[in-house]
């Protein structure tokens, strides 16, 4: 099946009315929750997945999915409307969003960041067919070697650029590899790092972890931070239309945002938000009026929400293309593909085209159901943070705690949460970042399972099974990424220190 | 402080999976057993750990009255944010110890009311709040989706 086939193949499947509903839901869910500060669209995903377990495969990713973008809209909105972004992809919008409401543009500001998030979702669509189909193709030709220093370099990759120090990275991707290895071992049916727990035997949950990392930890942020409320600024209908000037202005940032977006989407990383930094720092650059940036330039507001929403477009083809998740909301999707017994990888384009197609196209379907919900029902939206924040968080814990336990019905998911969500709360306060530890757990047994079978196939010759060409470009470029600055700086330092001491 | 305890506890935690995955069956380089991956992630976990510790080590003499809280604390601690992060942490253990013995719509009940509480809100719209979420939650998780919550063993 060739793109354009597929595609249209894609909306037949994604305009069904239950995925039309799923990719609705999805959306809505997504939007709300990036409104909101505490959960946030991998929390969510999180909560929501055990109600998906009934579903069609392709329905529930769709809906999945759906969350995971139509939070880069709702984050955007309070942003923009009350400096206060719902997640982090929309932290860099509120630098100019919030000058510009406070200019009286905020209707403008709102409507261009949906249009850019529009835009860059249909930039993000071709973007996928093309990237996820050429590389599906290639990787029909990737043995183990290859996968695993994929996924080694991802991890190494990642650890470099999630916030914070690469040593804490690191220690995160330990973590993470770590946990993967608790329970059955799938080979020889040991028990591996139990402690005598037939509940453990199972392994450790992704969902509990992740609902702990960043649902349970959030609200405990919440609940430090005390009770705030908002206030609310209100937005005419008549108000959203941005002038021709505006419009103006924002079209290149867009058209450059969707692109940077989605390109740093392919990276292993937080990239809905080192997307937004890139097309920000790009935008103020490039732009004839750099000292507006920071006082309410629309630029600011254009390129880095086309760029968020590019981003989570970018982020879906290593998963469906090849299989392996870099970032945690890619790892849930991946979790719901292998609940519905799909072996993601590059035959799911020929072996379930009705989950790559249908997901594929719902994207655009639900970017457009984006767009004609945020605008008008901006106001509506933005109410939800009138909810007093005590009662959601404490609602949101309860929702997490049962979630957690109908995942298995067993108690030890439960203290897993507890746990996670305390350890997160931990990491937040010493500034780490989560992520690498959430794709470790996902990758690690991927990881082990091809490193034994690579070390198979080479009769335990580990220099040959680095040799291979692909295998060591890609440990090559991890290790580059690991060693490469700091390495920069130490010669820098060197060439710098005789100048320093001859003055 | 924090920092060094945390790379102090996983460097331990690090020592203790190493020794444990050292027990596992090791196999050859062609054959790799059960503990030979963990193995290599235990030994590369510890080496990062023990790098943070020699870090966090280093970095304390540096700037002592930074770091000190009876000097001169980085932040000021503010108690009142302490203590309801430790009554929603405390919930969450709780609400779990107490699930099995009491079962869910007490043990919902309570940590919503007491959480409620915790967070500033009122006796009574903690309690009616509570009361409901308890018999909503119990509702559609218990009866619409099947989830067998479970209903306590003081109560059979």
């Amino acid at each position: 099946m060739g793109p354009i086939d597929g595609l249209i193949y894609g909306f037949g499947i994604a305009l069904q009315p239950t995925n039309l509903f799923a990719c609705f839901v999805g959306v809505l869910i997504g939007t709300v929750v990036g409104i909101l500060p505490g959960i946030g669209p991998v929390g969510a995903m999180a909560l929501l997945l055990p109600s998906t377990f009934a579903m069609q495969p392709a329905t529930a990713i769709i809906m999945l999915a759906g969350i995971y973008y139509g939070a880069m809209y709702g984050g955007s909105t309070t942003s923009i409307l009350v400096n206060v972004p719902g997640e982090a992809a929309s932290v860099v919008t509120a630098l100019d969003g919030y000058q510009m409401t406070k200019r009286g543009r905020a209707g403008a500001a709102l409507a261009v960041a949906g249009v850019g998030s529009f835009v860059a979702g249909t930039v993000g669509v071709v973007g996928i067919v093309l990237a996820a189909s050429w590389l599906a193709d290639q990787a029909l030709r990737f043995g183990p070697p290859e996968y695993f220093a994929m996924a080694a370099a991802g991890l190494m990759l990642l650890s470099r650029l999630s916030g914070g120090s690469v040593m804490h990275g690191l220690l995160m991707v330990a973590i993470g590899l770590a946990l993967g290895t608790v329970g059955m071992e799938p080979i020889s049916a040991v028990r591996r790092f139990t402690f005598g727990s037939t509940q453990l035997s199972q392994g450790i949950e992704l969902v509990p972890v992740i609902m702990g990392l960043f649902g349970v930890a959030e609200v405990l942020l919440i609940a430090e931070s005390g009770i705030r409320r908002a206030h609310i600024q209100s937005v005419k209908l008549r108000e959203l239309m941005p002038t021709r000037a505006e419009w103006r202005r924002s079209a290149a940032p867009i058209a450059r945002g969707s692109v940077v977006g989605f390109v740093t989407g392919l990276v292993p990383g937080p990239a809905t938000v080192l997307a937004t930094f890139i097309s920000y720092a790009l935008e103020r650059r490039v732009s004839k009026h750099p000292e507006e940036f920071g006082k309410g330039a629309i630029e600011g507001v254009a390129g880095p929400e086309a760029a968020n929403n590019g981003a989570t477009a970018g982020a879906m083809v290593p998963l469906l293309s090849l299989g392996i998740p870099f970032s945690p909301a890619t790892a849930i999707l991946l979790g719901a593909l292998v609940i519905s017994g799909i072996q993601p990888g590059p035959l799911l384009i020929s072996q379930r085209p009705e989950v790559f197609w249908g997901v594929v196209a719902s994207m655009y379907v639900g970017n457009a159901i984006l767009l004609i919900l945020n605008l008008p029902l901006v106001g509506v939206f933005v109410s939800v943070l009138r909810l007093p924040q005590h009662v959601l968080a404490t609602l949101v814990l309860l929702l997490c705690l049962v979630g957690a336990f109908s995942l298995n019905n067993s108690q030890l998911d439960l203290w897993v949460l507890v746990v996670f969500g305390i350890f997160g709360y931990g990491l937040r306060k010493l500034a780490i970042d989560p992520s690498p530890l959430v794709v470790a757990l996902v990758l690690g047994p991927i990881m082990e399972k091809t490193l034994r079978q690579a070390l198979f196939m080479e009769r335990g010759d580990v220099l040959s099974l680095v040799g291979r060409p692909l295998t060591a470009t890609l440990l090559g470029l991890g290790l580059l990424a690991l060693v490469g600055p700091p390495l920069t700086r130490l010669l820098r330092g060197r060439r710098h220190r005789p100048l320093e001491t001859a003055r | 402080m924090i920092e060094r305890v945390l790379a102090l506890a996983l460097l331990a935690a690090s020592g203790v999976y190493v020794a444990n995955a050292w027990m596992l069956p090791m196999g050859t380089a062609a054959r790799p057993g059960a503990g030979s991956y963990p193995l290599a992630v235990g030994v590369f976990g510890g080496i990062v750990a023990l790098a943070w510790v020699v870090l966090a080590l280093r970095r304390a003499p540096a700037a002592p009255d930074l770091e000190s809280a009876d000097v001169l604390p980085a932040q000021p601690w503010d108690a009142a944010a302490g203590r309801r992060v430790a009554i929603t942490a405390g919930l969450l253990i709780a609400f779990c110890w107490l699930l099995p013995l009491a079962g869910y719509p007490i043990a919902a009940f309570l940590f919503v009311a007491l959480l409620l509480r915790g967070l500033n809100a009122g006796w009574a719209p903690a309690a009616l709040i509570a009361l409901l979420t308890a018999a909503v939650s119990h509702y559609a998780f218990g009866t619409l989706l099947g989830v067998p919550l479970p209903a306590g063993a003081l109560f059979g």
